[in-house]
């Protein structure tokens, strides 16, 4: 008994073997990792962290060393990923329902992200040894200011690096990312299209000048052009300016002109500058048509009313112009206006009773399909697609994870193993049958 | 390796002194643990000069030694040979281990056509999924009729064993939608199988469902007629690659065509209301879905139903549709809801 524990020793204690222990795992490391990176290796690899508090649990420790514990998985995780050459690493964060777990476990988890995160900040350049950018996936109004403002730093600091992506989902649902995407699609289809205006030649003037052409001679014909031309420009250029119709619309019209004088004055106190009838008009009617357009979301209009009076509105005034806005029944989108304007103008019916104004050009909705949705989806058309989901804990389903990305071609592997105790060895076995079947499918397509 | 004392000040970002690390002090613990700094840096704030001196160095660096760069070339090249060699053996060694696992079970697992055998097999499983649903494969490799049949045939089975175990509500994905175009066909095939299971009095009553459109229950024929009264009705649901991506897509085009219109408002557009119209047009959330396939693969599967379902599969699985599978899945199933108390 004695003998083998001193002849353990021996063994253990001689220079190779020693040397092999202190520098083995490493090198084996490095071997293996370098060996994997060159066979086909998946260019787009999310996970579901899952797990933490139940390995805290098993462990009998607070579930905030839990969620260390994960964070340092994760790191180890990363650098296998990048070091074999993934391009693309997700990873789920923090799921929008998980606000719903006890107080004081959010705040521990925005505390550690902010910490974890800040220390991240700090150290720019041991980021860039990967060259890894972070971007944040999901709501990011649901995140507490002063951990926002530190992710913020992160992502403005690693912003330059090409190499590789890390996408932190936070706070984020798979359903909330597809409604997202369909209500992003819808909005831009509700861009009205530029009218055709831009062309700087008129059909009129060219149907006249076929006709010119039949009856006269070549030379007498062309005299018309330069004046039409002007024309169209000149409509082009034209502001529309709102005047009420109805009684009733004056009315309204006056408290709206009252409460933007209001406004600029409040702003004239800040800026020195003392604005007369005309430019509030002008303001107003400028106004009028961002609270009229109703693609715009509020904030959006809140920015492009600031910037018109050259003052920090806040919501509650905001509310009260778009109230009084609404109530503007004869009011007219620009572009119906415009395009109706133009087609009085440079067409023969000028003298004829005033055309209804036309409804808006649209983009034609047929043309929304698949990758309409998929480049509106948080990881955008650029990312690579998804070509493995790995989730761990023994788990086997999503929960509301990546679902428009990985119900297609994906591999998604169940992993009977809690988070932070996920490795290279759980993790090399993966990505080797990965790799596998890659090469089967290849050799096999190349045979057929 | 960090000492004791090195990780702890690390982890709490205090040091010994009791104020908080600052970045270079974290990094000079770190250092023994970190690789060089890369040697093009690709930041743009890095004088032009400067990087094409670096560039140049590296590449005098690179020039100096090809001998070893070539030589751990292909000594990664030999590893990842042999790496793969050896797990090509475990894969296939394992496979074949799996394969007579799954065999053995499938016939110790055999259900025989008895609906009161199903039923005991059921009777140890605590909770019933309401809402099954099964992806199935049309086995393009076979003659195209074989393999229809089989197809067929496999959804005929699943029937029987849902309405023997009690899941009143089953879905079947087949990515190409060869089943949605034969309905009636199907509905008297799987009637027919039911009719085997089944005494004909007890046999339950059967109404097939393609997305979108109504119910099929054909004009119940006389020998049809005494199932009416019977206690129990089995809805199918056939899905296809067009109830996925295809039915958001077309939702997004409706909606798109209403706010043009003005009849909504992009910001009226969220979760609840796509959720509501996917259930209302699709299906709702199945509980549980079982792939008779060797890997997890959802080849089109409606991503959004698909939200919390419980995925099960057999690694490694190539028999198709099995009654063993079946219900492993569902005990599986109920130990999972038992586990997680959800």
């Amino acid at each position: 008994m004695k003998s083998s524990a001193s002849f353990r020793k021996w063994v253990v204690q001689s220079p190779p073997v020693e040397f092999l222990l202190e520098h083995g795992s490493a090198a084996v490391k490095d071997v293996l990792l370098g060996a994997l990176r060159h066979g086909p290796v998946p260019k787009h690899i999310a996970f579901v962290m899952d797990g933490n508090r139940r390995f805290a649990r098993s462990k009998r420790q607070e579930v905030t060393e839990g969620h260390s514990a994960g964070f340092e998985a994760l790191a180890r995780i990363l650098e296998i990923c990048y070091k074999i050459g993934v391009k693309v690493v997700t990873v789920y964060a923090f799921s929008i329902e998980n606000f719903k777990r006890s107080r004081s476990e959010v705040d521990n988890l925005m505390d550690m992200a902010k910490m974890r995160l800040g220390q991240l900040a700090q150290h720019g350049q041991l980021l860039d040894k990967y060259g890894a950018k972070i971007q944040l996936l999901g709501r990011r109004e649901m995140i507490r200011p002063d951990v926002l403002e530190t992710l913020d730093q992160a992502m403005e600091l690693t912003r330059h690096n090409t190499k590789a992506v890390l996408n932190i989902c936070a706070p984020y649902t798979s359903r909330d990312e597809m409604a997202t995407a369909i209500q992003k699609t819808v909005v831009q289809y509700c861009q009205p299209l530029r009218p055709r205006l831009r062309r700087p030649f008129s059909e009129t003037h060219i149907a006249r000048q076929i006709e010119a052409g039949r009856i006269k001679s070549l030379e007498r014909a062309t005299s018309g052009m330069p004046e039409s031309t002007r024309a169209m420009e000149s409509t082009e250029e034209e502001d529309y300016v709102y005047k009420p119709s109805t009684p009733g619309t004056g009315a309204v019209y006056q408290d709206i002109l009252q409460a933007v004088e209001s406004l600029l004055d409040e702003a004239a106190d800040e800026n020195t500058a003392t604005a007369d009838e005309e430019v509030i008009a002008g303001a107003t009617s400028s106004i009028l048509v961002y609270l009229k357009d109703i693609t715009l979301s509020q904030e959006e209009k809140l920015i492009e009313v600031r910037d018109i009076l050259d003052f920090d509105l806040s919501d509650a005034q905001l509310q009260e112009l778009q109230s009084l806005a609404d109530k503007l029944t004869d009011y007219q989108t620009k572009t119906a206006v415009s395009e109706s304007t133009t087609l009085g103008n440079n067409g023969e019916h000028a003298n004829a009773s005033p055309r209804p104004p036309l409804p808006p050009m649209y983009p034609d909705i047929e043309n929304i399909d698949e990758n309409t949705l998929t480049s509106h989806t948080y990881t955008g058309s650029d990312a690579p697609p998804l070509d493995l989901l790995i989730r761990t804990s023994g788990v086997e389903r999503l929960s509301d994870f990546m679902l428009w990305q990985c119900h297609q071609t994906t591999e998604v592997r169940f992993v009977d193993c809690y988070w932070p105790e996920f490795g290279l060895w759980h993790f090399v076995p993966i990505i080797l049958e990965w790799q596998w079947k890659q090469n089967k499918e290849t050799s096999g397509a190349s045979e057929n | 390796m960090l000492s004791a004392r090195q990780t702890a000040a690390f982890y709490d970002n205090s040091s010994l002194e009791g104020h908080e690390l600052s970045a270079r002090e974290r990094e000079s613990i770190m250092k023994p643990l970190l690789p060089e700094p890369p040697s093009n840096d690709s930041k743009s704030t890095v004088m032009l000069q400067e990087r094409i001196h670096q560039r140049a160095e590296s590449k005098r660096k690179e020039r100096k030694k090809p001998i070893r760069t070539t030589l751990r070339h292909w000594l990664y090249m030999a590893f990842h040979t042999i790496i793969h060699i050896f797990f090509g053996i475990h894969i296939r060694i394992r496979k074949s281990i799996r394969a007579v696992k799954h065999r053995w079970s499938a016939v110790f697992n055999y259900h025989h056509r008895t609906p009161e055998l199903i039923r005991k097999d059921m009777k140890n499983i605590s909770k019933m999924p309401q809402h099954l649903s099964v992806a199935l494969e049309l086995n393009t490799q076979d003659d195209r009729q074989a393999a229809m049949a089989t197809l067929v045939n496999d959804v005929g089975d699943l029937t029987s064993w849902c309405a023997a175990s009690g899941i009143s509500f089953l879905s079947v994905y087949e990515k190409t939608g060869v089943l949605k175009r034969t309905v009636p066909e199907l509905h008297i095939a799987i009637s027919q199988t039911l009719h085997r299971y089944f005494a004909r009095e007890n046999t339950p009553h059967l109404s097939i469902r393609v997305s979108s459109e109504p119910a099929y229950s054909p004009p119940t024929t006389p020998p049809n007629q005494p199932n009416a009264h019977s206690p129990f009705t089995i809805t199918v649901l056939l899905l296809s690659a067009d109830d996925g991506r295809s039915s958001m897509v077309d939702l997004a085009k409706v909606l798109a065509g209403m706010a043009q219109k003005g009849n909504l408002a992009p910001v009226d557009i969220n979760a609840d209301l796509i959720d509501a119209e996917l259930t209302e047009l699709v299906m709702d959330e199945p509980e549980l879905l079982i792939l008779f396939g060797p890997r997890v693969v959802l080849d089109g599967y409606p991503p959004w139903q698909v939200r919390l379902t419980e995925i099960f599969h057999l690694p490694d699985y190539t028999e198709g549709v099995s009654y063993s599978v079946f219900t492993q899945a569902l005990n599986n199933y109920a130990s999972a809801q038992k586990r997680f108390g959800t």
